[in-house]
Formats: structure tokens, C-alpha cells, sequence
């Protein structure tokens, strides 16, 4: 395999990750604590993006070898992962009085009563959404690069969707709040800014984020109750190499972390004994490296 | 209320609940329902699970470390042992059960202090999400080197503890074997019931060996984590703890204290991981997978951390949700129990969803635990979060209540008989 096709097999998991990680980035910077559910949020996403295609599977046309039903049921999907996000965020995380820590092991049972629930809803075998599988673009043989119209579809997307963050949170009213409140949220009490109302608008927007992560994975892999669980840690690697907190951390610790995932088999090549089955692990120990060496991320602000 | 007085209602809530647990436990002892060497393994489990407890307790309810790697420990413990004595194991295999006891401890300790080297220093969040990680790549590596760890074979053949033992070894096969008859009870008119019916062969024997083996590892740790949570150096982690700047103030090397506490209770951890090699005589790298860790997790925090009392009713509470909803499972009838009334009597447009969800919540009882292990988590942290059992006489040194209304702390009482409490009391850390 060429050099380029890893970099194009990196550019579509990063797609995810990055998807994952800003959302992952947002909760930790205003709800202060690291959300072991995240993941999860990404696998109720994917559920609510497959069973609302089983819905509007047929619906119009194809672009990138998609039927539009399946963007529909993105969006549905989304909407889901958001909106069990912010009821959640309602029923468990707001009445609780304990701290980040709490708030953390708080999440974990959060994660299993998501994952608990897909499973009874859902079974626990692994399913696929009813779309053709597509054969690598032909144009792109000759360099070495297989790559379906999916995966472009995946990196289209995401793109588009971290470029509406991006134009939200720069031009618009509620961004400038999120960033405020994101750097200093008594100030931004203080000034004005109702904080409550900007931290359910995060949820919605980060676990919307994850829920779209969770719709992509699912079209890479497939979808299955502990998809969102498997990938949290690496999720977990690249926000805090990008520093947590840092929205724009994220993507870059996102591109990174999916890039060097993909990356693994080069290792091979140069005579590294390291099989792709240790991708992962390699994430994680970047991960822990970084923690040590620069604990804010390449990002993130220096020192603490 | 003549027995429990002087405990409080918590306490007295889960004297209730392990009373009624074994209740339950004897009931299908009697009748037959659970056989006796079954219920011993059942046993030895919840040993096992008040090691991890307290292995965790010295580490998140002493020191305050959030560790997410119990499994990882745990692993090493059960790996450490298996590998040295297994007859699959494709290193070692064959030496004495007592070797990979002091192996599996020993590369514990190793692998806690190389953890703890890069991790300790971190925020707290921070450790929890790179234990956590750190952890994934030990049992990344455990399933994949297979030329060392058997890969997702596991190992098989592991022998007892015993092994090698001058009479233990021979024990279970020494011993008799008893046969209970099957009584059948009836009572005219009312019911005809049987009871007992089992024979109590070597492997009940073998169960009876292991039970009191994890009996002398939990009463040994115990002992040690009291007596070391007393000591200066217990002060001094409890202080870490609460304030971990205080402690810097006052010229404690916290990240020492951190280290031997991370050690100390990773090396519990795996003990509790060779008693588990040595009882279930078969391991895999499941035993690494995080959910065990967050098993561990439950029985602190439920029963309230730095308590070691409560790690043990917390591991008494993770071994009846394991294994209570695999029975459960058993007991409870597939479908909805209409009581004899057909559903087209009842009302029409519900009884389909709750049939159902009944359906599937009876049916697939791994989920139905994961939403159960969930639900306890969220709930204990909203309206319990210091545990059931919280410490208290755990936190009095036993000097202070001497002389005090007696009767008032039997259990601060019973140690510090001997008077020399009062001189230990002072600040003569080290």
C-alpha cells in the first residue's frame, strides 16, 4: 500500500475522531468535567440514524452513492444523540452537587444505561445500513488510493459541519457566548451572559456532533452497541493532544490521532514489528506522552 | 432493637441486606436449588471482589488516585500465576502455584511503579483517562502476543492453589464423599416440596480449601490496611487526600506517598487475580476488560470509599448483581405472567409494549445487568455519594475515644486496649 493511500485512509477515520473530539472538547470546557458517555452519545446517534433510515431509506436520489434518505436520517440521528443529551444532562448531570470527579463516575453509569438500552432495543449483533457497498473510485486507482465515494461523503460532511461550527462560533451571538463562558464562566455570568442557556445549547451541539461521529462510524464499520464505547479512549487521545477544552484543538488532535491510527502499517514497511491490531495502543500511549510532557495539549494555553 | 444498637441506620439497612441475602442463600442451599459447591465458588468470588476493593480503597479511598486500570492489575495477577502454572502455558507451565504468587505480585508491583512513574503527577481526571488507557494497552498486548500469553485462547489448566502442598494437595480426594439424600416434605393437603439432594465430592472440598484461602488473603489484608490506615504514613494518604497542597505544605513528598499507595493497592488487586487464576482455573484476556474495573469501582463507591467495611458489603453487592440476574434470568417465566387472565380481557392497547419489553428485559439478561450496574452508579451518586457505609471509626484514631463513655465505639475500642495508642498519636511520621 502507498504512503498516499494511508494518508487518504486517515483523512476519512480523522473525519470521525474529529466529529467525536469537538464535541468531547465543548462538554469538558463548560460542564468542567471529562464525559465518559461520550461515546456512548455516538453509538445512540448511529441507532438513530439506522432506524430512521429503515424509514426513509428510498427516499430521492444518490449523491456520493448515498440516497438523500440517508442524510435525512443523519440529521435524525443527530437530533436524537442531542436531544438524550440534554435530557440527560437535565435528569442526572444538573442535580447532582459533587464535583468533577463525581460528575465523571457519573458518566460511566450514564455510558452503561445508554449501552444497556441499545442492546435491549437493538440486540446485540453488529448491523450495517441498507446502502450499496461501493467499489473504489476508479480515478483514484492509479495513485494508489482506494477510496470509495463513502468515504468521500464522510470527509465532505464533517468538513461542512466543522466549517458551521467554525462560522458559529466566530460570527455568531451564541458563539461568542460559548467562548466566553468556555474561558471564564463566572465572568461571563457576571457579564450578562445566561450561562444556563448556553451550557443545554453545548450539550445539543456537542452531543449532536458526537451523534453525527456515531452516524459516519457506522457507515465505515458498522453499527453495534459498543462501537461508541471502543472508540472513546482514542477519542479521549486526541482531545487531550489538542488540548482540552480547545474546540480547535480538537480538530487538529483529531486529524493527528485518526492520521497516525491509519499510519500503523507504515511502521511494518520500515521494519517495526507493530501490527495494525496495536493502533490503538500506540494512540494511547501518545496520549500519555503528551499528558506528560505538555499536560495542555499542543493547543492548549501553557502551564496550569 | 437490643442487637443493633449503637449502629446506625445504614448500618443497620446492611446488616438487613446481607442477612436476607443469606437467607436467600440458604433457602436454595436447603431445597436444592443451588448446590453447595456452587455457592462455595460463590463465596470465594465476593472474596475475590473485597480484595479488589480494598486494593482500590487504599488507592482512591486513602490517596484520592482515581485509577481506571483495576482490571489490568487484576489480569496481571491471574496471568502471573497462569502462566508459571499452567500446563498450556506457552512459557513456563508446571512450577508451584506459590511461585506464580509471588511472580504475579511481584510483576505488579513492577508494572504499578512503571504506570505510576508517568501517571501520578497528572490531575485527576487526567490519571482516570490515562490508567484507563494504559490499561487498554496491556490487554491489547495480552491478546495479541500470542508466542507469550496464548492470545484470545486464554490458558487452560491451571491448578489449584494447593498443588504441591504436603496434605492440602490430597485433600479434596481424601476426603469422603457424602451423599445428602433427597428428602420429599409433604404437607397434607398444602404442598410436597423436596429438599437437600447432592453429594459433597472432592470438588466441594476443593471449593471448602479455596474459600478459606480467600478468607486468610482478605482477613490478612485487612488486618495490614487497617493497621497501616492508623499509622502515620495512613494520615499522611488521607491528608493527600483531602488537600493535597496541605500535605505539600507541610513537607510531605506527595508523589512518594501517591507511589507506595498506588503499589500497595495495585499489588491487592493482584492478588485478588491469582486467587481468581488458581479458582476459575481458566483465564482470558476478558479479564482485562475495563467493565471489570468499573465492577470494582461499584463496590467502593456504593459502599463508601475509605471504608473497608464497605468495600466489603460493596463486594457482597457486585457478586449478587452478577450472578443474582443470571439466576434471576433462570427463574423469572420468559413471558409476561398474566395470572391465569388471557390479555384480550385486560386492557388492549398496553399489555403488548409491557409483554414485550418484559420480553426483552427477561430474555437478555447481560444488558438488563449493565442497566442495572448503571442505574446503581447514577443513583448512588445522587443520593449517596459518600457510599452506604462511610467511614467513621476508620477515621478516629483509637486514642482519641479512650477514656470516652464506653460502649459509645466498640469498634475504636477494641484496639487500642493496650494504651500504647496514646503515643502512637503524635506526629512522629517516619
Amino acid at each position: 500500500m502507498s504512503v498516499l493511500e494511508y494518508v487518504a485512509n486517515g483523512l476519512v477515520f480523522s473525519s470521525i475522531i474529529v466529529l467525536a473530539s469537538i464535541g468531547l472538547s465543548l462538554v469538558y470546557s463548560i460542564a468542567d468535567f471529562a464525559n465518559f458517555a461520550h461515546g456512548d452519545t455516538m453509538t445512540v446517534g448511529a441507532y438513530g440514524t439506522l432506524v430512521t433510515f429503515g424509514f426513509v431509506g428510498g427516499l430521492g436520489g444518490t449523491v456520493l452513492g448515498l440516497p438523500y434518505g440517508f442524510f435525512v436520517a443523519l440529521v435524525a440521528g443527530i437530533v436524537v444523540a442531542a436531544v438524550v443529551a440534554v435530557v440527560t444532562q437535565r435528569l442526572v448531570y444538573e442535580p447532582l452537587d459533587i464535583g468533577s470527579i463525581g460528575l465523571l463516575i457519573t458518566s460511566i453509569g450514564v455510558a452503561f444505561v445508554y449501552r444497556a438500552l441499545v442492546r435491549l432495543g437493538f440486540g446485540a449483533d453488529p448491523r450495517e445500513y441498507a446502502v450499496e457497498l461501493q467499489r473504489p473510485i476508479e480515478a483514484l486507482l492509479p495513485y494508489g488510493i482506494r477510496m470509495t465515494v463513502h468515504d468521500v461523503a464522510i470527509v465532505g460532511s464533517a468538513a461542512l459541519l466543522v466549517t458551521g461550527l467554525h462560522l458559529l462560533l466566530q460570527y455568531t451571538d451564541l458563539g461568542r457566548k460559548m467562548r466566553a463562558m468556555a474561558d471564564n464562566p463566572d465572568l461571563a455570568r457576571v457579564s450578562g451572559i445566561r450561562t444556563g442557556r448556553i451550557r443545554i445549547w453545548t450539550w445539543l451541539i456537542g452531543a449532536g456532533l458526537a451523534g453525527a461521529g456515531g452516524g459516519f462510524l457506522g457507515l465505515y464499520n458498522n453499527v453495534g452497541p459498543r462501537m461508541g464505547f471502543d472508540i472513546l479512549l482514542v477519542v479521549f487521545a486526541a482531545v487531550i493532544l489538542g488540548g482540552i477544552g480547545s474546540v480547535y484543538g480538537a480538530m487538529l488532535g483529531g486529524l493527528l490521532i485518526g492520521m497516525i491510527d491509519q499510519m500503523t502499517p507504515i511502521l511494518g514497511d520500515v521494519g517495526i514489528p507493530i501490527g495494525t491490531e496495536y493502533s490503538y495502543a500506540i494512540a494511547f500511549v501518545i496520549m500519555v506522552a503528551v499528558l506528560l510532557v505538555r499536560p495542555n495539549g499542543i493547543a492548549g494555553e501553557a502551564g496550569s | 432493637m437490643g442487637l443493633l444498637d449503637g449502629y446506625t441506620r445504614a448500618e443497620r439497612g446492611v446488616v438487613g441486606f446481607v442477612v436476607l441475602l443469606m437467607l436467600l442463600l440458604t433457602y436454595g442451599l436447603v431445597t436444592g436449588g443451588l448446590g453447595p459447591t456452587y455457592f462455595l465458588y460463590l463465596i470465594g468470588l465476593v472474596g475475590m471482589y473485597v480484595l479488589l476493593s480494598f486494593g482500590l480503597n487504599a488507592q482512591w479511598g486513602y490517596t484520592g488516585l482515581i485509577n481506571f486500570s483495576v482490571a489490568a492489575f487484576f489480569g496481571i495477577g491471574a496471568y502471573g500465576t497462569a502462566l508459571l502454572s499452567a500446563d498450556s502455558s506457552p512459557i513456563a507451565g508446571d512450577m508451584l502455584p506459590v511461585v506464580g504468587l509471588f511472580v504475579g505480585l511481584l510483576v505488579a508491583a513492577i508494572v504499578a511503579v512503571v504506570i505510576g512513574i508517568p501517571t501520578l503527577r497528572l490531575r485527576t481526571d487526567y490519571l482516570a483517562i490515562a490508567s484507563l488507557g494504559l490499561a487498554e494497552v496491556i490487554r491489547i498486548l495480552v491478546q495479541n502476543q500470542r508466542d507469550y500469553t496464548n492470545g484470545s485462547a486464554g490458558l487452560r489448566g491451571i491448578p489449584g492453589f494447593f498443588e504441591g502442598w504436603p496434605v492440602l494437595e490430597t485433600f479434596p480426594q481424601a476426603m469422603p464423599t457424602l451423599i445428602v439424600e433427597r428428602l420429599v416434605v409433604t404437607i397434607p393437603f398444602v404442598a410436597e416440596f423436596g429438599l437437600f439432594g447432592f453429594r459433597l465430592g472432592p470438588g466441594f472440598w476443593q471449593g471448602l480449601l479455596n474459600v478459606s484461602l480467600v478468607l486468610v488473603f482478605v482477613g490478612v489484608t485487612y488486618a495490614m490496611l487497617r493497621r497501616v490506615h492508623r499509622s502515620p504514613w495512613g494520615r499522611v494518604l488521607r491528608t493527600i487526600r483531602a488537600d493535597e497542597d496541605l500535605a505539600e505544605a507541610l513537607g510531605k513528598n506527595t508523589y512518594a506517598f501517591k507511589m507506595q499507595s498506588f503499589v500497595l493497592g495495585s499489588v491487592i488487586m493482584a492478588l485478588a487475580g491469582v486467587f481468581y487464576a488458581h479458582l476459575n482455573l481458566y483465564v482470558s484476556p476478558g479479564d482485562f476488560e475495563p467493565i471489570n474495573t468499573f465492577y470494582v469501582w461499584i463496590a467502593v463507591i456504593l459502599g463508601g470509599s475509605g471504608s473497608n467495611r464497605g468495600a466489603m458489603f460493596g463486594g457482597f453487592v457486585v457478586i449478587a448483581i452478577r450472578e443474582g440476574t443470571r439466576f434471576l434470568g433462570d427463574l423469572l417465566p420468559a413471558a409476561f405472567p398474566t395470572l391465569g387472565v388471557p390479555f384480550t380481557d385486560l386492557v388492549v392497547s398496553f399489555p403488548a409494549l409491557v409483554e414485550n419489553t418484559y420480553a426483552t428485559v427477561v430474555s437478555n439478561f447481560a444488558s438488563t445487568r449493565l442497566l442495572a450496574v448503571g442505574l446503581i452508579i447514577i443513583l448512588v451518586m445522587r443520593f449517596r455519594p459518600e457510599g452506604v457505609l462511610p467511614p467513621q471509626r476508620e477515621l478516629i484514631w483509637p486514642a482519641a475515644t479512650e477514656g470516652s463513655d464506653p460502649g459509645s465505639e466498640p469498634g475504636a475500642r477494641a484496639v487500642s486496649t493496650d494504651g500504647s495508642g496514646a503515643n502512637r498519636g503524635g506526629e512522629t511520621n517516619e
